[in-house]
C-alpha cells in the first residue's frame, strides 16, 4: 500500500537522481566536447590564424559565427552538418545542466512553495525560449 | 536536499569555511554567471539574427558589444573553466569515495591544474595573440 504522498516523494527522488545523473554526464562530456573542439579547429586550418578569444569561443560554442571575425576558411571545416549537430548537442547539455543548476539553488533559497512553482515555471518557459533560439541560430542563421 | 537556514547575512559573512566553503562559493557564483552572461548573448544573438532589422537593435548590439570585451572574455574564461575543474573534482571523489580521505589535496591540486590553464590563455586574449 502506497500513500499518495509517499509515492509522490519517491518519484521526486528519482527525477533528483536522473537530474544528479544527467548533471555530472554532461559536465564531463562538455569538456571533452570543448577539448575535441580546440584540437579539431587548430587540425582544420586554425593553427596560427586564430587568436586565443576566437579558439576559446568556438570550443565553447562550435558555430561559425564565433570565428568568422579570423582569417580561417569557414566553408567547408567550420561550417558543416557536423558541427551543426555538434554544437547543438553542446548547446543542448549547457542549457539543461545551467536550467537544473539554477532550480536548485532556487530550491535552495526561495522558501515560499508557490513562489518556488512559479520561478520554475518561468525557468521551464526559459529554457525552451533559449533552446529554440539555440535550433535557429545554429541551422537557420548561419552565415546570416 | 539542503536544509533551511536563518543566519544574517553579516553572519554569514562571517562564517569561516576556508578552502571547502571558497570552492562551493566561486562554483556556485561561477554556475549564476555562465547562465547569465551566456543566457544573455545567446538572446542577443537571436535578436540580432532571427528579427527583421535585428542588426540595427541598440539593446542587441550594446549587450554584444559587453560581451566581447576583454575583461567580460576573461571572466567568462575564468568561470566556465573553474565552474568545469571543480565539477570535475567533485566527479572524481564522488566516484571513488575512499579519496575523500586526500580532499584537500585534492583542491590544491585542482588550483595547480587550474592557474596555468585559465592564466596562459587570459594573458593570450588580453594581449590578441594568434595561438597554435
Amino acid at each position: 500500500m502506497v500513500t499518495q504522498a509517499g509515492a509522490a516523494r519517491r518519484s521526486r527522488s528519482k527525477f533528483e537522481l536522473y537530474m544528479w545523473f544527467f548533471t555530472r554526464v554532461s559536465g564531463i562530456l562538455m569538456l571533452l566536447m570543448g577539448a575535441y573542439s580546440i584540437i579539431y579547429a587548430n587540425l582544420m586550418g586554425g593553427r596560427g590564424v586564430m587568436d586565443a578569444g576566437a579558439e576559446l569561443r568556438w570550443a565553447f560554442f562550435p558555430i561559425s559565427f564565433h570565428v568568422s571575425s579570423t582569417d580561417v576558411e569557414l566553408t567547408p571545416n567550420f561550417q558543416n552538418p557536423f558541427w551543426q549537430f555538434y554544437s547543438l548537442l553542446l548547446f543542448a547539455f549547457a542549457a539543461t545542466h545551467g536550467a537544473n543548476g539554477i532550480r536548485v539553488i532556487l530550491k535552495d533559497y526561495v522558501r515560499h512553495p508557490v513562489l518556488l512553482a512559479w520561478l520554475n515555471a518561468m525557468l521551464f518557459v526559459l529554457w525552451l525560449a533559449i533552446m529554440g533560439a539555440a535550433v535557429y541560430l545554429v541551422f537557420a542563421a548561419q552565415g546570416a | 536536499m539542503s536544509k533551511l537556514a536563518r543566519v544574517s547575512i553579516p553572519q554569514a559573512i562571517a562564517y569561516r569555511g576556508g578552502q571547502p566553503m571558497t570552492a562551493w562559493l566561486l562554483h556556485r557564483l561561477a554556475g549564476i554567471g555562465i547562465v547569465l552572461f551566456v543566457g544573455m548573448h545567446v538572446f542577443a544573438g537571436f535578436i540580432l539574427y532571427a528579427i527583421p532589422g535585428g542588426t540595427a537593435n541598440t539593446v542587441a548590439n550594446a549587450l554584444t558589444e559587453f560581451y566581447e570585451a576583454r575583461p567580460m572574455q576573461i571572466f567568462v574564461l575564468f568561470a566556465v573553466l573553474y565552474h568545469g575543474l571543480n565539477g570535475l573534482r567533485i566527479v572524481v571523489l564522488d566516484m571513488w569515495p575512499s579519496l575523500h580521505r586526500y580532499h584537500r589535496e585534492a583542491m590544491w591540486v585542482q588550483w595547480a591544474v587550474f592557474l596555468p590553464l585559465f592564466l596562459i590563455p587570459a594573458f593570450l586574449i588580453a594581449i590578441g595573440a594568434k595561438v597554435g
